[in-house]
């Protein structure tokens, strides 16, 4: 195991950063967000530009060849800058489910426009009551004459506005398991509803009223579609911790830094020990995080199915808390100031909130990885 | 960054599981190693792993050690601590040890540390003070010259293992008109030296291992300072700064969590196992999930340990203020484990079994022993509020 980023992740890391740091002031972001959703068309082109959407693709089909640990370098430092556009869900939830899933020659028709940003596809899992369980799908697939006929709903699909197309898991009739279907987003009989997160960030609710596909709209086989569902959530996730990581980094350095130049009592109340002690704490609680998402990288790298989905949990479970607590954290440092919309570090915090409930809350996945070791256990 | 295993240190655990099943008698495994093991097993164990040429596992060659990576010496902690071998003396191995190889003369040396690596010569600290605690600078135990020797006068206290001791590694003041870090000597004093009274202190583990330690005109060769006279606060400073990720006790951390998935499989409550229960098992989650996360930490700290990256302090101080608080959940949790049980005092490991066994003996007992002695941990190798300052102070600059 080895912890420190090689000249390429340096590279790839510091190529984000210079990025995020002259895009992405704050001002630069509150722009973005009244200008439009989920970010800008331009952004999205500099981030295919600069080899971002493609670095964890496989090299077949016009990406890097990189791995996982490359989505979790440029996704933590988009966490950094609070970054809008959607990366989590077009780059990686989408684009990886597709890399696990697909056939080799729908591979080669979508990939290729995912890795240069000319084509959006958005990964329609999670439905009203799934809370984030992949497995949970009430969203019908009638077969009929040259394809199939779906009636349902997705909830929260992020990346969504902007999407040319969606991946949308659903049950065949008369297939057992999950299924995963290719749907573009002007389908008739598909209705999206755009809704707001805490983030500043849009998502879709999507409601299918018998929208029509074709046989070749299947992804991989009838059936099997939740090895590559869960694949690419697992991709994820970690690039979800991962950009938890960059706002907790980030939260903790506007704090310091704020400490230092606001007076109290004639002093920087950096020089109250109380302050010092939560300023501390927060820094644990973020390497400790880091540390779990090492493990999480390690354990997608090194184990078997059941561990890598206990540690995935864990890895989610003990990150959105984390983040939580340090982002709020950052706005009591500040006092009165982190309350206000103008200030940048209650956005961290919402960014927190929210990334808590994507991909299965804190909560779920704590039952979940009760679950796993109950399983282990025998009991 | 990459995660893939290291096969090098996978091939170096069969070693150490190798020695340990093939050359260590069965007498010496299966026991538990919060506390320290009795003197004679410590002895025993050392002579044995001198023989196999592991006397000093965590020194460098060039003094006689194994050389051993810190990931190495993780591996070798871990394989000892899941066989239950014997402790070795810290003391002298984590702490003075690395000070005699920095600091002492070619004759310090010859006197000290071939009963080191042969196990003859257990060794206790005298740092800490009724009057200086985190303020260790603050001491007041006094040398003062009287010829070719020191004479020694003050009172040492939570000196662990002074009863067991045949040495104590001590700081004292040698000169009490300068800037107080400037005033202290780092003295080594034969326990069998006339004046010095051992009294022992009862902790709330219901054990023996701590004492106070009083010096009363007690004569010390000048041969026996290390260093310069004053110069025992920086001797001090290089000995706490010697090793970080070890201070998380993972292993043990380990076998915790071990204890507290059997208790999830053997107890029961009502007619389910206790591991069935809901709430039991999302605090196991919890906890195993922080387990992960700390162990992963530990490996960051050796590997910045092992490249001489001083960022490796103040992520150790991070490590030790978690780990710790991570040692006492998990003991807290075990005795919840217990139900009605674990409010029960059985007698400590180390004593008599009560002639009628208690119920539920087998299982709980030296579990609240642990668990009471854990308290200790965010106490003592620097508070966890200590901590917290020198993260504040070296992190942020505050």
């Amino acid at each position: 195991m080895d912890f420190e980023l090689t000249s390429e992740q340096k590279l790839l890391q510091d190529s984000v950063r210079r990025y995020v740091d002259k895009a992405y002031g704050f001002e630069a972001r509150t722009a973005l967000l009244q200008s439009g959703r989920n970010g800008s068309a331009q952004n999205w082109n500099l981030f295919a530009e600069n080899g971002w959407l493609m670095a964890a693709l496989p090299e077949a089909y016009g990406g890097l060849e990189g791995t996982l640990v490359d989505s979790a370098i440029i996704s933590q430092e988009l966490g950094r800058g609070l970054v809008l556009e959607p990366y989590l869900g077009c780059a990686v939830l989408a684009a990886q489910t597709l890399v696990a899933g697909g056939t080799p020659a729908q591979k080669e028709r979508l990939l290729p426009q995912l890795a240069d940003g000319s084509c959006r596809i958005a990964l329609a899992y999670s439905e009203p009551a799934s809370r984030g369980n992949p497995e949970s799908v009430t969203l019908r697939a009638e077969r009929d004459a040259d394809g199939f006929s779906l009636h349902g709903r997705k909830s929260l699909v992020l990346g969504a506005p902007g999407a040319q197309a969606f991946i949308v898991s659903a049950r065949i009739e008369g297939t057992a398991g999950i299924s995963l279907l290719l749907v573009d987003a002007d389908s008739a009989g598909l209705t999206r509803q755009a809704l707001p997160l805490h983030d500043g960030s849009w998502v879709e609710e999507l409601t299918f009223e018998g929208v029509r596909v074709g046989a070749d709209a299947l992804l991989g086989e009838a059936g099997q579609g939740l090895g590559a569902l869960r694949a690419g959530l697992a991709c994820g996730t970690v690039t979800l911790c991962a950009e938890l990581i960059g706002a907790m980094e980030k939260t903790i350095e506007v704090t310091a830094e704020y400490l230092k130049v606001r007076k109290q009592f004639g002093v920087p109340i950096s020089a109250f020990q109380a302050l010092q002690h939560r300023m501390a704490d927060m820094a644990a609680e973020l390497e400790l995080a880091r540390s779990m998402l090492h493990a999480a990288l390690a354990s997608l790298a090194n184990d078997e199915e059941p561990a890598r989905l206990k540690t995935l949990s864990a890895a989610k479970m003990l990150i959105g808390r984390a983040a939580k607590l340090v982002c709020g954290q950052g706005i009591q440092l500040h006092g009165g100031i982190g309350m206000t919309e103008e200030y940048l570090v209650g956005h961290y915090y919402k960014r927190a909130v929210v990334a808590d409930l994507l991909l299965g809350s804190s909560d779920s996945h704590e039952a979940l990885c009760a679950a796993a070791l109950q399983a282990e256990l025998g009991v | 960054m990459d995660f893939q295993p290291d096969a090098s240190l996978e091939a170096f655990r069969e070693e150490v599981r190798g020695f340990l099943r093939d050359q260590v008698p069965e007498d010496l495994k299966g026991q538990q190693r919060c506390t320290r093991s009795p003197r004679e097993q410590i002895m025993r164990w050392q002579k044995l792993l001198n023989q196999r040429g592991w006397g000093a596992p965590y020194w460098a060659r060039e003094h006689g050690g194994t050389g051993w990576s810190v990931p190495q010496i993780l591996v070798f902690d871990d394989e000892c601590s899941a066989a239950g071998t014997p402790t070795q003396d810290a003391f002298v191995h984590k702490m003075l040890g690395p000070v005699l190889n920095a600091f002492a003369t070619p004759e310090q040396k010859a006197e000290h540390l071939p009963a080191v690596f042969n196990g003859e010569r257990l060794w206790c600290q005298g740092f800490s003070e009724p009057g200086a605690g985190s303020d260790l600078a603050s001491l007041r135990t006094r040398a003062e010259r009287d010829g070719d020797h020191y004479v020694v006068n003050g009172q040492k206290t939570w000196t662990s293992y002074a009863h067991h001791a045949d040495w104590i590694f001590l700081l004292v003041r040698t000169d009490a008109q300068v800037k107080k870090q400037a005033g202290i000597s780092f003295l080594l004093v034969d326990m069998k030296t006339p004046g010095i009274t051992v009294r022992p202190i009862r902790s709330i583990d219901d054990a023996h291992h701590l004492n106070e330690t009083f010096f009363d005109n007690v004569r010390v060769p000048v041969g026996n300072l290390i260093g310069a006279e004053g110069q025992g606060w920086s001797i001090t400073k290089f000995l706490l700064n010697n090793e970080h990720a070890t201070t998380a006790d993972l292993p043990e951390l380990k076998r915790y969590m071990r204890e507290l998935r059997q208790f999830a499989t053997v107890l029961r409550v009502g007619d389910e196992p206790l591991g069935a229960r809901p709430e039991f098992a999302l605090k196991l989650a919890r906890l195993d999930a922080e387990l992960q996360a700390v162990s992963m930490l530990v490996q960051r700290v050796a590997r910045l340990e092992q490249l001489h990256d001083p960022a490796s302090h103040v992520l150790g101080s991070m490590l030790k203020v978690r780990a710790t608080e991570l040692q006492q959940r998990i003991t807290e949790a075990q005795i919840e484990a217990l139900g009605d049980y674990g409010a029960v005092a059985y007698p400590h490991p180390h004593e008599a079994a009560p002639a009628q066994p208690y119920p539920l003996q087998a299982l709980a007992r030296g579990i609240s022993n642990d668990m009471f002695l854990r308290r200790a941990s965010t106490i003592y190798g620097g508070t966890s509020e200590v901590q917290r300052g020198i993260i504040a102070k070296m992190l942020f600059q505050f």
